[in-house]
């Protein structure tokens, strides 16, 4: 069994889109930081994963494995905290 | 007269999934009266809400009034919620609105948030989503949590008084919140004096749109009964908008392990000398207990050691003092070491505080497979 899961990964606005092959043990924090630093996302910004496939946010710090299937599409969606 | 057979709500009652009795019977608490909590109140006001309740501490600046539809230039150095209030009672006399300046943790009693049907989180930073959401909870109150930038719109729905094990504001919250948490307090745990906020840009488009959603949820318009935790995601712009189901973390740091919240027990600070007078077993002064507020344990100098006057900083909340504290009244260094805890044994915060009232607003205690909430506040009225 592959270790490996092929992912789609998106922005919110779907500026930005690419096909990554991720370790099933990255956490939704390893994906949020490269997205971050691959896509010079704003860094003063706070972020979440949803799995668009599923309709279920990728719970912060567990294996990717655990919430997300091969071709899944991944969006990354800020965390908004202003009132 | 009979509010309901107005004529002021007869194109509501023209809708056949619309219950102005139950809005009528309904009480909702809006916490933060900025952007998204006028646009929130209006909503609630317009419908015919039976009771609105208006939390903040905050005063009027004159940014606000590009998305704040219920302040004027003449509020400008006002309280918000007063001013928000009191101009939103004028819309219709047949809402009770009630105006609580001032924080939620110190205006918002565990017994006066279980009055009401509903809680809407308007709020402006992490540290106080997290608070109500704990708060929520304990109590079992549905939490709405609405949040917005310039151009995003999230609203979150916790339905923790209507479904059993929902999610948690924590339980989808990413380790960067809890670093900006951190990064308002010093080592010390007190907050710091000249920190920083990051000026989050809103408008009144997105704050509108976060307002129609929360209070739509809030009052389950169109018996919107969906027993998940979930959240909208909302784009101003392109229109577009996504529902998430928010599921539990194993290990959440805002309701751990336990799908079910501890019991709440209303001891109004008179469980320590219950305690003292024996009523509870021996065994149990071993018993950790987690208090809602770090304390402020120990106040000395790293340079002079004992400082005088250091007894009126120990035993109070840390939250009450903020970093200039920690220079020296003698050798007027930065030097104090203080030491600030929020976990103690039973037994020794009995020797702390004897009888007194511990300043906390509740104290959580984990027996076995069982917690326990010990409610420390006296009731704040209806």
């Amino acid at each position: 069994m592959s270790d490996e899961i092929k992912i789609q990964l998106r922005t919110a606005d779907q500026t930005r889109l690419a096909e990554l092959d991720l370790d099933a043990a990255s956490t939704a924090g390893d994906i949020i930081q490269a997205a971050v630093d691959n896509w010079s996302l704003p860094g003063d910004t706070d972020y979440t994963l949803v799995n668009t496939t599923t309709g279920r946010a990728l719970v912060p710090g567990e294996a990717l494995s655990k919430s997300v299937r091969p071709g899944d599409l991944i969006e990354v969606q800020p965390v908004l905290v202003a009132g | 007269m009979d509010r309901i057979g107005t004529a002021r709500y007869q194109r509501h009652e023209l809708i056949d999934w619309f219950s102005q009795q139950r809005l009528a019977d309904s009480r909702v608490a809006v916490i933060g009266a900025g952007a998204i909590g006028n646009e929130v109140i209006k909503n609630l006001v317009l419908l015919g809400t039976g009771a609105v309740d208006v939390f903040d501490f905050d005063r009027v600046e004159v940014h606000n009034l590009t998305r704040s539809i219920f302040l004027r230039e003449e509020d400008v150095g006002s309280n918000k919620a007063d001013c928000v209030a009191r101009r939103a009672a004028e819309v219709d006399p047949n809402v009770s609105l009630r105006a609580f300046a001032g924080h939620f943790r110190d205006r918002l009693s565990l017994a006066m948030l279980e009055r009401y049907d509903c809680v809407i989180s308007a709020v402006d930073n992490f540290e106080a989503r997290i608070q109500l959401s704990q708060m929520c909870r304990l109590t079992a109150v549905d939490l709405v949590n609405a949040a917005i930038d310039s151009r995003w719109i999230t609203v979150e729905c916790f339905p923790f008084g209507s479904a059993d094990g929902s999610a948690c504001y924590e339980c989808n919250l990413p380790e960067s919140a809890y670093q900006k948490v951190a990064a308002r307090y010093s080592c010390g745990g007190l907050r710091r004096r000249a920190q920083a906020e990051r000026r989050v840009p809103t408008t009144a488009i997105t704050a509108s749109i976060a307002g129609a959603l929360a209070v739509s949820n809030a009052l389950r318009l169109g018996d919107a009964a969906d027993p998940r935790a979930r959240r909208i995601f909302a784009d101003s712009i392109g229109g577009a908008s996504r529902v998430t189901s928010l599921d539990r973390r194993a290990g959440c740091p805002g309701c751990g392990t336990s799908a079910s919240p501890p019991q709440v027990l209303r001891t109004r600070n008179r469980w320590l000398s219950r305690h003292l007078s024996g009523e509870f077993e021996p065994s149990l002064q071993q018993h950790l207990v987690r208090l809602s507020d770090a304390l402020i344990t120990s106040y000395a100098c790293r340079s002079c050691g004992p400082v005088p006057g250091a007894e009126r900083y120990l035993r109070r909340r840390a939250a009450d003092f903020d970093d200039s504290i920690a220079v020296c009244p003698q050798c007027s260094q930065n030097a104090i070491v203080i030491e600030v805890r929020d976990v103690f044994r039973l037994g020794e915060l009995g020797e702390m505080f004897g009888p007194e009232a511990v300043p906390a607003k509740y104290a959580i205690v984990e027996v076995g497979e069982r917690s326990f909430c010990f409610d420390l506040e006296e009731d704040a009225g209806p």
